[in-house]
């Protein structure tokens, strides 16, 4: 009965985020697009969405109320302090690669499937977040208001993770062996889509 | 009463891994309409590449075959090991870094697969998953020294392995039929088939060479 609700809750979350789209159009409230831009920022990245896909996939490997209850809201408060940190700190050379590194570390946890001890996990989950979000912090230039696209940037980590981890969650819990190694195989293309862009990244548009 | 039950499982099965396939094209094609940089046609032209060389769907689609003719564990062994295997190869290939006879080792794939499949060989898991990898290592290779310049690295990518696993869930989609011991001897028959393409292959290359 509750992981009926779970769904429906999760289904009205996913109609709710098309709706933000629509209700941009008719937007009073004035600078509310910078926050628009900091959720796009992270949305229309594949860099941020794969990593962040295939740790929504490691949480819910690891099951929602059992031990990864606590990374929807660690992972995009690491992600906004990564992104007001960018704010002071300089831009950091090759952070591109470290992302897409993590996409490929991650990946690879998906695919292995062994739980991670708690500490590394939330290690991984803090370390990944500040370093996501530093990259979508240096974005903030000029006349954008950094505190409502930071905001954006928090809620498309909420977001990502929130869908991902209760998905996964719910559909391994049906002990469907398919789904299980689904999951896998999905974390295993992640990781080798993440090393296939650093394979191509010396002579490609990464490089510049 | 046990058998028909299987039988609806395997039915069962067969359609959720189709379900699972459609999915996994979904995200992709919606990321497509994003529009920055050049996401789609990066994403387009890596999910055609391995569909469009022959060579290459021979031998991925035999992968999924022999993986759902060796059962457990295998079945699930090849497909996860499989892309990060290949994706090595890629940066291989992506570096320039030579390796002879990389034409000769695609079509000896399509050979060795389709003859294990026609054979029904079942080695020792470890065995199977050493040949898959090097042949992944050849096909990776030819893929990554293939990589376009223009094309978005990510989202070419992203087209690129979710081809590639489509086409080994294909493989064992086709595999199903295993179950049954008239799909066994189709599956046997196929393995040949696939051999002959391999032994196509090598001819052609030589012919070429």
């Amino acid at each position: 009965m509750s992981s009926r609700r779970f769904f429906s809750k999760s289904l009205l979350f996913l109609l709710s985020m098309t709706l933000a789209g629509a209700a941009h159009a008719h937007s009073t409230v004035k600078g509310v697009g910078d926050f628009y831009g900091g959720l796009l920022h992270v949305v229309t990245g594949l860099e941020h969405v794969l990593p962040f896909v295939a740790l929504s996939l490691l949480a819910g490997q690891r099951g929602l109320k059992a031990q990864a209850e606590a990374v929807l809201l660690v992972f995009p408060v690491a992600l906004m302090v990564g992104a007001a940190l960018a704010l002071w700190l300089p831009p950091v050379p090759g952070l591109m690669f470290f992302n897409i590194a993590s996409a490929i570390l991650l990946g690879a946890l998906v695919a292995i499937a062994r739980p991670l001890p708690g500490a590394l996990f939330y290690g991984l989950v803090v370390l990944f977040g500040l370093s996501h979000g530093f990259a979508n912090g240096e974005a903030i230039s000029g006349s954008i208001k950094a505190y409502l696209f930071i905001l954006g940037v928090g809620l498309a980590g909420v977001a990502i993770i929130a869908y991902g981890t209760l998905m996964v969650d719910y559909l391994l819990r049906r002990q469907i062996g398919w789904i299980t190694i689904a999951v896998r195989v999905a974390g295993s293309w992640i990781a080798a889509i993440g090393v296939l862009v650093l394979a191509t990244a010396g002579r490609s548009m990464l490089a510049a | 009463m046990a058998a028909g039950r299987q039988r609806l499982s395997a039915v069962h099965c067969a359609a959720h891994w189709a379900a699972f396939a459609f999915l996994l094209a979904m995200p992709g094609l919606a990321l497509a309409h994003i529009g920055q940089g050049d996401v789609s046609g990066g994403f387009l032209a890596g999910l055609e590449h391995p569909v469009l060389g022959l060579d290459h769907v021979v031998a991925m689609v035999s992968v999924g075959i022999w993986g759902a003719q060796l059962r457990q564990p295998a079945i699930w062994v090849l497909p996860v090991t499989f892309p990060i295997v290949m994706s090595f190869g890629g940066i291989l290939g992506g570096l320039g870094v030579p390796i002879p006879g990389i034409e000769i080792g695609i079509a000896l794939s399509a050979i060795v697969l389709g003859s294990m499949i026609a054979l029904e060989a079942r080695p020792p898991l470890w065995v199977a998953g050493v040949i898959v990898g090097i042949f992944a290592i050849f096909h990776g290779y030819a893929h990554g020294a293939e990589l376009p310049e223009s094309a978005n690295a990510i989202s070419y990518a992203m087209g690129f392995v979710i081809a590639t696993g489509s086409l080994h869930a294909l493989g064992i989609l086709v595999g199903v039929i295993n179950k049954w011991p008239a799909g066994a001897k189709v599956l046997r028959v196929g393995g040949v088939a696939v051999a002959l393409c391999g032994v196509y292959f090598l001819v052609a290359h030589f012919m070429n060479a």
